[in-house]
């Protein structure tokens, strides 16, 4: 097989934003999993949620790309909130079975609940970007794939910001190190984790809002997404947020090569084996457990 | 008439545990300001749990808990705080993958930004030893200056009762003394403090009161240097015979 280095760059290129915003899913998972102690199996349609959102709010604002994804971040946040206040916030601190059944029952009810409302045939997004793009020498990337990798590098920027920097990140690192010892300096436990919760929501649907426009948008995209994110939050190591951001980038670089040089069908299965492989080999995760660790 | 003592922390008819289980059963006592009290009892006589329950972090079934003549029994840890309580738990409870300075700065948690460098700064002067180690990372420190750090962290506030649960727990019979010369140092400014201790004799020392808890009961209170000779606690607890020794 000869690879044509133009076509690799290409596939590269796409492979980047996809991890990117596989990474956004996965730091949102890996912050509720840090502070709750609980993973949320319902995060996924909280990606479609976002994707749905941006698909109904373009034609709302006359297609603009900004002000749709700036609506869509919000109502996903709002999501999680309802998410926390109605069913998490009623959890105590060992009922992670209790975490699973929940989180996975509203998993497939918002599934067949949004098939059931717009159907599941899957929609192509446009925006005022449309399909236009820039190109250097042969290589193309359109507007949407580049704003959505560069909107994702900001997420993290600004969630480093966030965690390290002030009180309301701070007490989230705090909770997910020692719950005890947070208690003893006066955090709010419920506070904080609906904090986290809203946040990682509002990740979620960002990831959801960019990717509409590059993806098919179809109530079943969260469940493709939420295994392989759950996934890349062990092998980043669990809690460990540079880890999963590192783990969905090589995801998202591997998925594009794979889909780019190989037929199709290999993709899903061929990531599914590498990461059981990596898990086989490091059972901790490529870079050590950690306890939301920002730094 | 003898004075009225200034009573900060009075606990009446206290009934605390888990769930629905009682640990601590029907306890009353009563801490004057700027005292040290001991807390004494074997495993599982409910030590630990009546810190908790003065502080908020397990459930107080029965009875007041009056701080300064309020009852707080029905407020969660933060407000208690905020009125002057500080529990520091027993075992390591400090934030260990953030630096000592970032430690102190939660400790601060509650407090107004402009008071969080005053205050951080009162702490490090109060404990000298912190002073080099701010940029550590606070799970890199040894089990005395860990101990110390979490004192810090609650000291930070400025609260008026300070409960200790094992501050001298696995330290080295040298570190413990300097500790409790430090928990000392601290009722001097007028913090009252409650203290529970594996090293009975060394805090009976330092202490004006002693209370012995028995299977969630109050079995005795009196003065310290009075429990230190009762023959009752001699034998259960500062290394008396108990019954026959074995053949060495």
């Amino acid at each position: 097989m000869t690879i044509d280095p133009l076509y690799l760059v290409q596939l590269t290129l796409n492979g980047l934003v996809l991890g990117l915003l596989y990474a956004l899913i996965a730091v949102g998972l890996s912050l509720i999993f840090g502070v709750l102690e609980i993973i949320n199996f319902a995060h996924g349609e909280f990606l479609m949620l976002g994707a749905y959102a941006m698909t109904f709010m373009l034609p709302v604002v006359g297609l603009l790309y900004a002000p749709a994804l700036l609506a869509a971040v919000l109502i996903t946040a709002l999501g999680g909130f309802l998410l926390f206040e109605l069913f998490l916030s009623r959890l105590g601190q060992h009922d992670f079975e209790r975490s699973i059944l929940i989180t996975i029952g509203l998993s497939i009810m918002l599934l067949h609940g949004t098939q059931y409302l717009v159907s599941a045939t899957p929609r192509l997004v446009d925006t005022e970007l449309g399909f236009d793009g820039v190109a250097i020498g042969d290589i193309r990337i359109t507007w949407t794939r580049l704003i959505g990798g560069g909107l994702a590098l900001a997420a993290f920027a600004s969630l480093y910001g966030l965690l390290t920097r002030t009180p309301f990140g701070r007490a989230m690192r705090a909770i997910a190190q020692n719950r005890e010892a947070a208690l003893m300096v006066g955090i709010k436990p419920r506070t904080v984790a609906r904090n986290a919760v809203v946040l990682s929501t509002a990740l979620c649907g960002l990831a959801g809002a960019a990717l509409a426009p590059i993806q098919l948008v179809q109530p079943i995209m969260g469940q493709f997404l939420i295994f392989k994110a759950f996934a890349l939050v062990i092998i980043g190591g669990l809690g460990n947020l540079p880890g999963a951001i590192a783990a969905a980038v090589a995801l998202g670089l591997f998925e594009s090569w794979i889909g780019g040089f190989f037929e199709i069908i290999w993709q899903e299965a061929a990531v599914f084996l590498l990461m059981i492989l990596v898990l086989l080999v490091r059972p901790n995760g490529l870079f050590g457990r950690a306890i939301v660790r920002a730094g | 008439m003898a004075p009225v003592p200034d009573i900060v922390l009075a606990l009446e008819g206290v009934s605390a545990g888990y769930g629905d289980v009682a640990v601590v059963h029907d306890f009353s006592a009563a801490l004057a300001r700027g005292s040290i009290t001991t807390l004494i009892g074997g495993n599982g006589a409910g030590k630990s749990t009546l810190m908790r329950a003065i502080y908020g972090t397990c459930r107080c079934f029965a009875g007041h808990i009056r701080f300064d003549g309020t009852a707080i029994e029905a407020e969660p840890p933060w407000q208690r705080l905020a009125r002057g309580v500080g529990l520091v738990p027993q075992g390591r409870c400090n934030f260990p993958r953030m630096s000592v300075l970032e430690n102190l700065l939660m400790g601060c948690y509650t407090l107004p930004a402009a008071r969080r460098a005053p205050a951080i700064d009162r702490v490090v002067g109060l404990f000298p030893l912190l002073a080099p180690r701010l940029k550590t990372t606070a799970g890199n420190l040894s089990g005395g200056e860990q101990q110390v750090l979490e004192m810090a962290m609650v000291l930070v506030t400025e609260p008026s009762l300070l409960l200790l649960d094992e501050p001298s727990l696995g330290l080295s019979p040298k570190t413990q003394a300097e500790l409790f010369e430090v928990v000392r140092a601290i009722a001097r400014t007028g913090v009252t403090i409650l203290v529970v201790e594996q090293n009975v004799r060394g805090a009976l020392l330092i202490s004006d009161t002693a209370i012995v808890l028995d299977l969630g009961r109050k079995f005795l209170e009196g003065p310290a240097r009075d429990v230190m000779v009762d023959p009752r606690i001699r034998q259960a607890y500062l290394g008396g015979t108990i019954g026959q020794q074995p053949a060495a």
